[in-house]
């Protein structure tokens, strides 16, 4: 018992040494050190951050993180290096809290538990979970307002740290639930079978409809059974650095930037169709704040 | 806030939410599923390893060439490549009906434990045949020459022996099985890390879930380590294995 409390105890000592080394400072004094802004993205969810077919890693997230650095760069007057970084659901906020990355920028539901332990910029996207299913499936998913569903008993994948699989769980717990680390893996489940349907935010299940070999083998199905505002995350109590990145965020809203770049990614010659909703618009717009 | 500090990030730590609300329960249960499952692909790997691992010492060419294409064949692919094998692959060369029944008995579970089973049994089996070919050949002869046959002298003196010499290494492999367990998340096995992980996406309180989680696989590894500690020491044969002492681990 002796040798294993001394091993417990070398080993919490390692453990911590592992993630000691900055001194606290702020997002911006970092930056400014290093001069490098090093952003969280997404690797497999397009049109947000994906590996395209030039192997470039590109996305929409990845675009509005690239005006955040550039108001930065703005702010602290030098030029200042682009680094990206992969972060998954269960990775991003040990990757901010340990200082690797200074902003997660990629599809991640601003909520409130989430706001403990993190600050969240405005919101840059809004959609909410729905169902994909092989086409000729009967399953109709949710239905809301009144709530109804059709998955009792039913396969359902979902993926880790998504907010859709606590609703499954809490509204729905008669569905058998299968979770899935990453989004590669939820869908080749269903491609294989295993489950009999994929939830995620109907805009990434349009995402995986579109790269998939064959889009018309697939239908998303259901009502938007959540409301998922996607944020940017950063460390907690940095308003200088929030604010330099709503600001950013902001006169892209204004000044028609974040249009354009929707466009470029959502447009009808996008890379996923996936036109903006006029109420959309108008909520994106009222969250810009006066000059 | 002391450890946050002690660390250098800035974090605030609460504790509590490994055990308010569901949390504590969900930990329990990736405790037992990982048990479950460690226990069960551990007992396959055994039985798989004595097996393929004899076989890869018997004087008989075509025997030891199919074991030895087991364990080439299983040890050198990955891990995870084999979970995702058995869990998304293999049940497609069944017919529709084996599939659909399959679909409604744990596939990940059970796919976990052959993955994990067949991969660990390849590993173990390299264990056994070196515990078995460091027993002199003329132990084997001497045994034929008594009239066993060649299965029954496996069966009855080299194979006991063997087990007993390759305790430490063994041990080794079983610790591996435990924590390679982890893997079967991937497939979505609800096992310790799973259970861990969802904790931080309900709390986001990814330090203490994670270091929660990092604790009982340290618990329960220096726990079979003791065990296996106790059973190497219970079942040594005197005077085969010279040793100072009591073993250190």
């Amino acid at each position: 018992m002796r040798s294993a409390m001394r091993v417990l105890l070398v080993a919490g000592l390692v453990l911590g040494l592992a993630v000691t080394g900055w001194a606290a400072e702020s997002t911006l004094e970092k930056i400014n050190r290093t001069g490098v802004f090093t952003v969280g993205a997404r690797t497999a969810s397009p049109p947000f951050g994906y590996i395209n077919k030039q192997n470039e890693w590109v996305g929409f997230s990845i675009d509005l993180a690239k005006l955040v650095h550039k108001n930065i760069e703005k702010k602290l007057n030098k030029p200042i290096k682009f680094e990206l970084k992969e972060s998954a659901p269960a990775t991003r906020i040990p990757l901010l809290s340990s200082m690797a990355v200074d902003l997660i920028s990629g599809t991640m539901t601003d909520t409130r538990p989430r706001r403990d332990s993190a600050d969240f910029s405005i919101t840059f996207f809004v959609t909410g979970a729905q169902f994909l299913v092989k086409e000729g499936s009967p399953l109709r998913g949710i239905i809301m307002m009144p709530f109804s569903s059709d998955l009792a008993g039913k396969r359902v994948g979902a993926q880790q740290g998504s907010t859709n699989e606590r609703i499954i769980r809490e509204r729905v717990p008669q569905a058998q639930l299968v979770v899935f680390p990453d989004q590669a893996a939820g869908f080749t489940a269903l491609v294989q079978g295993r489950v009999d349907t994929y939830t995620n935010d109907g805009i990434q299940l349009a995402g995986l409809k579109a790269k998939a070999p064959n889009p018309a083998e697939w239908k998303i199905v259901g009502d938007f059974y959540s409301y998922e505002p996607y944020g940017m995350a950063m460390r907690k109590n940095d308003s200088d650095f929030r604010a330099v990145v709503n600001n950013a965020l902001m006169e892209a809203i204004e000044g028609g930037e974040y249009f354009k770049l929707y466009d470029k990614w959502f447009g009808p010659k996008g890379e996923l169709p996936y036109p903006l909703t006029d109420d959309v618009r108008q909520f994106l717009s009222y969250q810009v704040v006066p000059k | 806030m002391p450890l946050s500090g002690f660390l250098g990030i800035q974090y605030d730590f609460q504790w509590s939410v490994l055990w308010t609300g569901e949390h504590g329960r969900w930990l329990l249960q990736g405790i037992w599923t990982t048990l479950r499952l460690s226990v069960l692909a551990w007992i396959i790997a055994w039985l798989l390893g004595i097996l393929s691992g004899a076989l890869r010492t018997v004087p008989f060419a075509p025997l030891r060439a199919l074991a030895t294409c087991y364990v080439e064949f299983f040890r050198n692919v990955p891990l995870l490549v084999w979970l995702f094998f058995w869990y998304f692959g293999a049940p497609q060369f069944f017919p529709q009906a084996i599939q659909d029944w399959f679909n409604l008995h744990g596939p990940e579970f059970w796919s976990a434990v052959v993955g994990l089973s067949v991969y660990h049994g390849a590993r173990m089996s390299e264990v056994i045949r070196a515990g078995i070919q460091s027993i002199p050949k003329t132990l084997l002869e001497a045994s034929v020459a008594t009239g066993l046959s060649v299965g029954q002298a496996y069966r009855l003196i080299i194979i006991p022996i063997a087990l007993r010499l390759i305790v430490p290494p063994a041990t080794n492999e079983s610790l591996n099985l435990l924590k390679n367990s982890s893997l079967a998340l991937t497939i979505g096995v609800a096992e310790l890390t799973f259970m861990s992980r969802q904790i931080e996406t309900y709390t986001a309180k990814a330090f203490e879930a994670l270091t929660a989680g990092t604790l009982i696989y340290l618990v329960l590894c220096v726990g079979i380590a003791s065990v296996m500690g106790q059973v190497e020491r219970n079942f040594r044969i005197p005077g085969l294995i010279a040793r100072v002492g009591r073993a250190e681990h």
